[in-house]
């Protein structure tokens, strides 16, 4: 009996780290937004979020700062999660929020409406001043967010005919995902000089672009996929056993394989239509949180989630550091900064847990 | 009741059978036995059973409802698979028997679950091994684990594919005991493929024999027999007594 008193302590502790996880999100979240180019002080941005600040000063923290670091927090945890279940789901350790093609079709998306429209966000956004201005700032994201949805939902149309066989799905997100690819590539050779730039300059991901409305667009479909996914838990254990054995304890493996990659991609899709392309995330958070917790969905569900928005936050806070005025792109700083840590954790000896 | 009539599978569209008009029946409580060769359709027809494939013709009733149309969380309450590979991902034995109840509580495991895993983890003395890491204990431990969980799962049809297949024969004998004990005083049905046709004796009260997608001969010991055996495994064995018990031996 002392054993199973013992795996209940054990999963104490779990609550514990997650709840400890948490916190660092909310107070990292919090520091971040006394970090930018901007040369206030500690005191001034303090002021800032207090109310007491002068108007320049409140703008650049509640309309700049706040909804950035929302965003890097909502999409991260999305993007973190979506990794973890699409690798549990596939049964392939190399899966990502992109596999279903979603971030080729994105950029497709995008490249149509900024080379083919001359349009979309780029009258608000951030390194090229409008060449458009006439162009509806949500042209792009809205064709990126269309192209990239029409992907998940051609390849799992696809691979209805094949009872979402999950190397079939892989196979097929790989195979759609070159033809945007290709398209792009099309678009980009037809592209004048000022229009491939912005295109180019779009597919990095920047988490500038975000608004409150945007943030509250991806927090919807962030919380729904989250609920969603943590309600499910159990049954991604089970399928930890083999797809063929988790059918046999009852769970509806074609099912949840279906409405899982659905949210997934979904989730991938509105984050990087808003945002760009954020790479990684999807791989590291879910791995770096298997090797060190364990597989057990009821803690790498939340857990993958959290350290998304860790990772996202702190590389947001380092881009905007670094390029001195105008923030680097984040999604590579996501990756010069998750991939020693993780190769750090892969290649660590932790015993018990093998399973990447 | 298990009853399987003139079952067909087929892996591909085209491909030969690989069931053609299986059938079989077991009552509540008896311990059956499929043999045959490799390739002669035993998994397959566990798979069936199972729901993991579906049949192209035929009928699978047990206890009168039909099988076919019944939804997986429903028969997973009463039927359950002990696999011949196994994992657990990295759980701890306790979750790994809790995953048994998962047709029972759906999403999250209540206090009613944890008593009954509990009870088996004691039953089946498991108890003392319950927060370590199932992946990383023995053959026979992990098969004794894979038995707890289908227990867990209060199935009145266990389903054993190999069950001894990666065994020493110490532990053959501890997994077989095991089963039959727990078949025996929870009244539960046993359906099990084995090689050794010793062990199929020692273990089973009724035997099912497979050729080409069929059950060719079914019946209790007296099926065993060198004519047989010669037709089903194509090898000659000799029928001996050994202490009141029927032993098959090989001619080597």
């Amino acid at each position: 009996m002392n054993a199973i008193a013992e795996q209940k302590r054990k999963n104490r502790i779990y609550t514990a780290v997650i709840l400890g996880m948490l916190a660092a999100v909310i107070v990292i979240g919090i520091a971040c937004l006394f970090v930018g180019a901007s040369n206030m002080t500690f005191r001034d941005a303090l002021d800032a979020l207090l109310g007491s600040g002068n108007d320049a000063q409140s703008r650049i923290i509640w309309k700049i700062r706040v909804p950035r670091v929302l965003a890097a927090v909502i999409a991260g945890a999305g993007l973190g999660v979506a990794g973890l279940v699409m690798q549990t789901t596939l049964n392939n350790p190399m899966a990502s929020p992109s596999t279903l093609g979603v971030s080729n079709g994105a950029v497709f998306g995008a490249n149509l409406s900024i080379i083919a429209f001359a349009g979309g966000f780029l009258s608000t956004g951030n390194n090229i001043q409008s060449f458009d201005v006439g162009a509806n700032p949500y042209a792009t994201s809205l064709l990126a967010f269309v192209f990239s949805t029409l992907s998940v939902l051609l390849i799992l149309g696809l691979c209805t005919l094949r009872s979402f066989s999950p190397n079939v799905v892989v196979l097929a997100g790989m195979a759609i995902g070159a033809v945007w690819t290709a398209a792009t590539t099309i678009l980009q050779f037809y592209a004048t000089d000022v229009g491939l730039s912005a295109a180019v300059v779009w597919s990095f991901g920047d988490l500038g672009r975000a608004t409150y409305r945007t943030d509250l667009i991806m927090l919807a479909v962030v919380l729904a996929g989250l609920v969603f996914f943590w309600l499910m838990s159990w049954k991604y254990n089970a399928l930890l056993s083999g797809e063929a054995t988790a059918k046999t304890m009852g769970v509806h493996v074609e099912g949840l394989r279906f409405a899982t990659l659905l949210l997934a991609s979904v989730i991938t899709a509105v984050c990087v239509s808003f945002l760009g392309i954020i790479g990684f995330v999807g791989i590291i958070c879910p791995h770096v949180t298997k090797k060190l917790l364990g597989q057990d969905h009821r803690v790498t569900v939340p857990a993958s989630a959290l350290s998304g928005s860790l990772l996202l936050l702190l590389a947001d806070t380092l881009s905007r550091s670094l390029g001195s005025g105008s923030a680097l792109p984040v999604g590579a700083i996501t990756s010069l900064l998750g991939a020693p840590f993780f190769l750090t954790v892969i290649f660590g000896k932790k015993g018990g847990h093998h399973g990447c | 009741m298990l009853k399987v009539e003139n079952l067909h599978f087929s892996y591909s569209k085209n491909g030969d059978h690989a069931l053609n008009g299986a059938s079989l029946q077991l009552q509540q409580g008896e311990v059956g036995i499929l043999l045959g060769k490799n390739g002669s359709g035993k998994t397959t027809l566990f798979k069936n059973i199972l729901g993991i494939e579906k049949p192209s013709s035929g009928s699978i009733r047990f206890d009168g409802e039909n099988l076919l149309k019944m939804p997986r969380r429903e028969r997973a309450r009463r039927i359950a698979y002990v696999p011949q590979h196994i994992h657990f991902g990295d759980l701890s034995v306790l979750d790994s028997v809790l995953m048994g109840r998962v047709a029972y509580f759906g999403m999250r495991a209540g206090r009613e679950d944890y008593q009954a895993v509990e009870k088996i983890l004691r039953d089946m003395q498991l108890d003392t091994f319950a927060s370590r890491s199932a992946e990383a204990l023995s053959g026979g431990e992990k098969q004794k684990i894979t038995i707890a969980r289908a227990m867990a799962q209060e199935p009145k049809l266990m389903i054993f594919d190999e069950p001894t297949g990666n065994l020493d024969i110490a532990n053959e004998q501890l997994i077989i005991r095991e089963a039959k004990r727990l078949a025996k005083e929870k009244n539960i049905s046993v359906l099990s493929s084995l090689h050794d046709l010793n062990q199929a004796l020692a273990f089973g009260d009724k035997f099912f024999f497979m050729k080409d997608g069929q059950v060719k001969y079914a019946g209790g010991r007296e099926v065993f027999t060198p004519a047989v055996i010669k037709d089903i495994f194509d090898t000659d064995v000799r029928i001996a007594q050994v202490d009141g018990r029927t032993v098959i031996l090989q001619n080597f």
